[in-house]
């Protein structure tokens, strides 16, 4: 059932078997998972069933480089469904050596490898409604699908993996009914977390402080407590209650917020094939209906002998400020820039200002191309706007065979890429955070080192071209900062209390009851997008809470605390 | 040799009626006799003309069976009344036979969640409360078995197997997203013939009289239309937004109902592309999963998984 935390008495107590905070993709994950397990399970949303200015604002904080990152409020939203509510949809399980140490990646490695998250992808890939988990061409595709490059078969890259698309899914819409029929598990809205209380032993979170922003405070006792917030938000409430080191909850070593990633991102360099390479950059429909697209990923062995980490790369539109394009649709997409969300547009138009000299060229295009931005205008209402699975992203065939390559890169775990308290306080009185991300040395090395490969490929394919400014790659990498929305690595993964937060398990090494589900956990970023894995990892922590806490009876007796509101 | 048990069936002309008349005329112990309203062929199997809402004309086809199942369906008016002719004949029958009733999970109404055979009957819609009508009216029968199945799939299926198959052939459904994410409680047709069979044979129980019947684990609907959408070759199978439903039940639905009446008045029934009343919309939207533990141990029911059903309906 789905509740309102404005109905619930001053001081009352609230109590479940399970309390996880936030109804993201994560925490959603873990509720649906356990729908009749017997497992009476609250979810605490701050925000509602919509958005909220006011809710929205509690993110807020501050970035020590606005050039290297967004404002913490972006990329994320604080209502039911959390940040599916924006995100792009892209889904694609990690590979196989991003769990492994590896002496030129610094503080790399998982405690647990692909073999313990396998058996949660195909059902994160069904709650994502990306289909059939089938992440090569081959495995989509009864006929293997079309190949990307005519020709193409590289060294260093592959060309037959596969990013596959939600339609984007938004959790909280989608699986509403069945949160809201469900006997067993509550999902109360506009309840913020504001304190989590030990006991006199400081082993067990004994009490969870909750306010609304109207002015309700109440306590939740749980036997265990998830927190799903997000990479960003767990540490903001970690960090907030005092914890037994009296430096944050999980704090004890100082970890929560270090080793802060996103990905490395661009736009770079210019791709030519020889005339008659038929090259498909675009999308295909598999079988069960979901988009589905090819792209450049550096194979495992030559991520080794480049002492490189992982990246994928896929062909990509001009730049759309240069006016040389010549594209129609580009440049009214570049003039009405004002309608393209922030979190899209940042990387598309840069949100650099438009000069009079730059915007008439960009004007002549349109008029020039009057066809092409009808056609791509009738496209984009079929297969977008009135489309549920939308189509993914803006695709342009040029008209010469030339292209960028948009790269997407894994980032190096480092402890000074960190986020913190900042010294201002949000209304409910927790700190907002401060965010100080950081890059280094090696993560240039991935970019640049890869893409040297990559030219090398195509060079020896025949296929064509690529050319790039290796001096440019740092620049280019860094032009919009950070990768907006992938929060990563903050309350990390790992067997040492000294250089991790939580165990195997995740639960935090100083908490008996105390979980984190997210991308936080991740100990490493990879080159995915982090969202499948986020939901495979709160699936196996869903399996995880079911096995501590039903009996083989099917009961939960072991608890202490009283059901119900 | 030892005599075969009369097994009468009421409403063999229907989908289920004709499978239980071929599965009980291959046993070695039934012999069933097939009641129908109008002359049908049914080869070597004996038939008997009655009316199903006439308590004489059922009294007499009584006489002389060791057992009837009635599959009486039509409209809501008919099922309730031959509910009533059917507990007045019993009633007058000297030692009635075992009744194998054929209900539905439309007794549970908009009831979500699992589902056992002791929630409160409350049907929705003409359909449902005719079905509870007629358990209620056949309460009184001492020696009954009434059988709730979900949805019945199998070779030619007109509701569960044509009907969804001409509908994603037409691209007209596919994943339907929140709005097919309800269970589909799919059962296959010779799993309900099973369970009849089994409750005809099965010792008398009045503890135990009625019977969900559905896959244990059936998939959500979306699954269904999904896997069977690529065994058709209806590929790729589309997301349906869901203005396109508001458009189908709200603006082709009563038109193409009309259309169907006509046509099937004319004896064209086929023809005419199947409407989607919004009924059938809550239907694939709604969360009702029914628990089938009872028929698993009780009647000794195997189910058979979507896959092998699906291969089974295809085959035909």
């Amino acid at each position: 059932m789905i509740l309102d935390a404005n109905d619930v008495e001053n001081g009352a107590c609230v109590t479940a078997d399970v309390c996880v905070v936030g109804a993201g993709a994560a925490g959603i994950a873990i509720a649906l998972s356990l729908l009749d397990s017997g497992v009476d399970v609250l979810v605490l949303e701050s925000g509602g069933l919509e958005d909220s200015r006011e809710t929205q604002s509690l993110y807020a904080g501050t970035v020590e480089d606005p050039a290297m990152h967004s404002p913490p409020d972006r990329y994320r939203q604080r209502r039911l469904g959390g940040s599916t509510t924006i995100w792009g949809g892209r889904c694609m399980p990690f590979d196989p050596i991003d769990f492994e140490a590896r002496d030129y990646e610094a503080f790399s490695g998982w405690p647990i490898g692909l073999a313990e998250l396998a058996p949660f992808y195909p059902q994160a890939n069904v709650l994502c409604e990306a289909g059939r988990f089938a992440y090569t061409a081959r495995e989509a595709f009864p006929d293997g699908g079309r190949p990307m490059i005519a020709g193409f078969e590289g060294q260093a890259f592959s060309t037959d993996t596969l990013e596959r698309f939600s339609c984007p899914t938004d959790f909280g819409s989608r699986y509403r009914a069945r949160l809201s029929s469900s006997r067993t598990v509550r999902v109360m809205c506009h309840a913020n977390v504001t304190a989590m209380k030990l006991d006199a032993a400081g082993r067990r979170i004994e009490e969870l402080e909750v306010k609304t922003l109207p002015g309700k405070c109440f306590r939740v006792h749980a036997r265990r407590i998830v927190l799903a917030v997000g990479g960003l938000e767990s540490v903001r409430l970690l960090l907030n209650s005092p914890g037994a080191s009296g430096r944050g909850l999980g704090n004890g070593h100082d970890v929560v917020g270090r080793y802060y990633m996103c990905h490395l991102a661009g736009t770079i360099g210019t791709l030519v094939f020889r005339d008659g390479v038929a090259v498909n950059h675009g999308y295909e429909l598999s079988p069960d209906g979901v988009y589905c697209r090819r792209r450049f990923a550096l194979r495992e062995p030559a991520q080794q002998a480049l002492r490189a980490g992982n990246f994928v790369a896929r062909l990509h539109h001009p730049r759309m400020t240069d006016p040389a394009h010549r594209t129609g649709i580009l440049s009214l997409l570049y003039l009405a820039r004002f309608m393209i969300p922030y979190e899209y547009g940042k990387r598309l138009h840069g949100g650099e200002p438009i000069r009079l000299r730059s915007a008439v060229a960009h004007l002549r295009n349109v008029l020039a191309d009057a066809g092409g931005i009808v056609a791509f205008l009738w496209h984009w209402f079929r297969d977008r706007t009135l489309a549920a699975r939308k189509f993914p992203s803006v695709i342009i065939h040029p008209r010469r065979p030339r292209y960028s390559l948009d790269f997407h890169a894994e980032q190096e775990p480092n402890p000074q890429s960190r986020v913190t308290l900042g010294a201002e306080r949000d209304p409910l009185g927790l700190r907002r955070l401060h965010v100080d991300w950081r890059y280094s040395s090696q993560d240039v090395h991935t970019v640049q080192a890869s893409l040297a490969a990559l030219a090398d490929d195509i060079r020896a394919s025949g296929a064509g071209s690529f050319q790039f400014e290796q001096d440019e790659v740092e620049r280019e990498m860094l032009r919009y900062g950070a990768y907006g929305g992938h929060h990563i690595g903050t309350v990390r993964m790992g067997t040492d209390p000294r250089t991790s937060v939580v165990d195997t398990d995740c639960r935090v090494h100083e908490v008996d009851n105390l979980y984190v589900a997210g991308s936080a956990v991740f100990p490493t970023s990879s080159q995915a997008n982090p969202t499948l894995t986020i939901v495979a990892l709160a699936l196996r922590l869903a399996s995880h809470l079911r096995a501590v806490t039903v009996d083989r009876a099917g009961n939960t007796a072991e608890s202490p605390v009283q059901k119900g509101a | 040799m030892k005599m075969k048990s009369r097994i009468l069936i009421l409403g063999a002309t229907g989908y289920v009626g004709r499978s239980l008349v071929a599965r009980l005329a291959r046993s070695d112990w039934a012999q069933p006799v097939a009641g129908v309203r109008r002359a049908a062929d049914f080869g070597d199997v004996p038939t008997v003309r009655c009316e199903a809402t006439d308590a004489t004309a059922l009294g007499a086809a009584l006489r002389d069976v060791d057992g009837v199942v009635s599959c009486v369906a039509g409209p809501a008016s008919v099922m309730a009344a031959h509910a009533e002719a059917l507990a007045r004949a019993l009633a007058a029958t000297q030692a009635p036979p075992r009744l194998v009733f054929l209900s539905s999970m439309a007794v549970y109404g908009d009831a979500v969640g699992l589902v056992d055979e002791a929630w409160p009957l409350s049907g929705e819609g003409d359909y449902g409360q005719a079905k509870v009508a007629a358990e209620n009216t056949l309460a009184g029968v001492e020696d009954a078995v009434v059988l709730r199945p979900g949805c019945i799939f199998g070779p030619k299926s007109p509701q569960w197997t044509e009907r969804i198959a001409r509908l994603l052939v037409a691209r007209r459904l596919g994943d339907l997203g929140a709005m097919g994410d309800g269970c589909s409680n799919l059962v296959f047709v010779d799993d309900v013939t099973a369970a009849i069979e089994a409750a005809l044979r099965r010792p008398r129980d009045a503890a135990s009289r009625a019977f969900n019947l559905a896959m244990p684990d059936a998939p959500r609907w979306n699954d269904y239309f999904m896997a069977f959408g690529e065994q058709l070759g209806a590929v790729p199978v589309p997301r349906i937004p869901g203005w396109r439903m508001r458009m189908e039940t709200r603006l082709l639905a009563p038109p193409l109902k009309v259309l169907e009446i006509v046509a099937a008045r004319l004896g064209r029934r086929g023809g005419v592309p199947p409407p989607i009343p919004p009924s059938l919309l809550r239907l694939w939207g709604q969360d009702i999963r029914l628990d089938v533990s009872k028929a698993t141990h009780g009647l000794g029911v195997r189910w058979t998984p979507l896959d092998e059903g699906l291969r089974r309906a295809a085959a035909v």
